[in-house]
């Protein structure tokens, strides 16, 4: 039962859900940060002419579609974070170290995944002329990469990446299940305190709202800015 | 004609496409000297492009050489007078040698003046305010100066491959490579394309220049090449290729053209 006293009660913790809120953010910034980079080098690596370096690549990418993220976040943190002792400290005083990397380890490993596909079909979609002017003026494959074909692939992508942080911001609940006290961990605590759920939950949605609509927005914006060469 | 006269020096060159189930150029010799204008003719898919790509490794040969004074550049490693094996930084090669493509290939990302100063100064480290000066006394050069801040998408085809020719001489090539510069253009702009041309040439700029405009190879050509099926199978001067052909295939494909 949704009541007007159950709302009163859950704001009690809006501190709680600040904190939560800050944690969620913290956590999908640094993802899709890790993330991207990750997927830069697993897209360039598909890309060379090194076969070893593509399968490896391909590798990655396979497993990590074709597994739960459940799994992959319980594989980092009971297996590849067993044998380290992180630091338990509190950054912020309120993001507990020692859960949350192990959280954005395994948002990012799992982004990586997907982002490459999305940076390798955006550097595929630049035409080889491109290119070839590039190299015909004396440019190497790096500078050619890094002034001619990646800007031009990120802003086609910009709208597949922006929808990828939308993703993560939502995936990064799954993180409350090791503990990281993001936004749905704080529903569980004031669910413990107030003894009911459903307004600790709409009040979730409602953030979790808040921040992925304007994310949308701003990258709109951008998109918008970045496109003045496409316009006559 | 000394040796240094020759600045490409093509030997013997094949490629191949799909193993060997596609001859695209076969058994191609030709030498390109200073201040030729050497023009490439023939039908289409005769292999006229892809030997003119191999000029600057865009395609690498499947076998021959192509020797760039007297260096071979298809070759990986050389040696040099010392017997050391040196790798080969095609870069450096590619500086000396611009290249004009039939689809222009501007960088749409970059304004015309971006565009322009982009290699000489990522490549050749120069001051970028005299990069632009420079790219601002070419754009005069062929009416373009007021187009510097626009970008490639606001620009007419014929704007943009007078732009393209232009961002290659920002390099100062000692020879400028056109890849059918005027198929992709409209015919009424084809002219602004070919004037640009023609005054390189008055200048004394070595080219090489594949295309189907016959006016401009029989004009400006010192040299004509007649390519068909990946063969070289005539070389003249141009009233000894348009006058008195001596090749059927040649007499054939003038006939159809003229």
């Amino acid at each position: 039962m949704i009541t007007v006293e159950g709302f009163e009660k859950t704001f009690r913790y809006m501190s709680m859900f600040w904190q939560g809120m800050g944690t969620t953010v913290a956590l999908s910034l640094l993802t899709v940060f890790f993330g991207f980079i990750l997927a830069l080098i697993l897209a360039l690596m598909r890309l060379s002419k090194f076969k070893v370096l593509k399968a490896l690549s391909s590798a990655y990418v396979e497993i990590f579609r074709a597994t739960p993220l459940l799994v992959q976040l319980f594989i980092v943190y009971y297996i590849l974070f067993d044998g380290i002792a992180l630091p338990g400290i509190k950054l912020f005083g309120f993001i507990r170290f020692d859960r949350f990397v192990p959280g954005v380890v395994a948002l990012s490993l799992n982004s990586g995944a997907y982002l490459c596909e999305i940076i390798r079909a955006g550097i595929q979609s630049i035409d080889i002329g491109q290119t070839e002017a590039a190299r015909s003026l004396g440019l190497n494959r790096v500078q050619t990469l890094k002034l001619v074909v990646l800007p031009q692939a990120i802003k086609n992508i910009l709208p597949a990446i922006a929808n990828e942080f939308v993703t993560i911001i939502k995936e990064s609940s799954i993180c409350y299940t090791i503990g990281v006290q993001e936004i749905m961990y704080t529903v569980a605590s004031v669910k413990g305190a107030t003894f009911s759920i459903g307004e600790p939950l709409l009040v979730a949605t409602a953030i979790y709202f808040c921040l992925t609509f304007p994310t949308s927005k701003v990258i709109q914006y951008f998109e918008r800015r970045m496109s003045r060469g496409d316009r006559r | 004609m000394t040796e240094d006269n020759i600045i490409l020096e093509i030997k013997d060159l094949k490629k191949h496409y799909y193993k060997g189930k596609l001859k695209a150029v076969e058994d191609v010799s030709v030498n390109v000297n200073k201040g030729d204008v050497l023009v490439i003719i023939g039908p289409s898919g005769s292999g006229k492009s892809t030997l003119l790509r191999c000029m600057n490794m865009l395609e690498e040969p499947t076998s021959g050489s192509i020797l760039f004074h007297g260096r071979d550049i298809t070759k990986k490693y050389t040696v040099d007078e010392n017997g050391k094996k040196v790798k080969l930084d095609i870069d450096s090669i590619r500086e000396h040698m611009g290249m004009v493509f039939q689809h222009f290939n501007l960088f749409s990302h970059k304004t015309v003046l971006q565009n322009m100063v982009m290699a000489p100064v990522k490549v050749k480290g120069m001051d970028p305010d005299d990069a632009a000066k420079k790219a601002m006394d070419l754009l005069k050069r062929v009416g373009l100066e007021d187009r510097a801040d626009n970008y490639p998408i606001q620009l007419s085809g014929g704007q943009k491959q007078r732009i393209a020719i232009v961002r290659a001489l920002m390099m100062e090539p000692e020879v400028m490579l056109f890849d059918e510069p005027t198929s992709a253009l409209d015919p009424e702009m084809v002219g602004e394309v070919l004037d640009v041309m023609k005054g390189l040439a008055k200048e004394g700029m070595t080219m090489v220049v594949v295309t189907h405009e016959m006016g401009f190879a029989r004009e400006v050509g010192n040299r004509i090449v007649f390519m068909s099926d990946g063969s070289l199978l005539e070389e003249g001067s141009p009233s000894e290729i348009f006058n008195s052909p001596k090749n059927e295939r040649l007499r054939d494909f003038l006939s159809k053209v003229l």
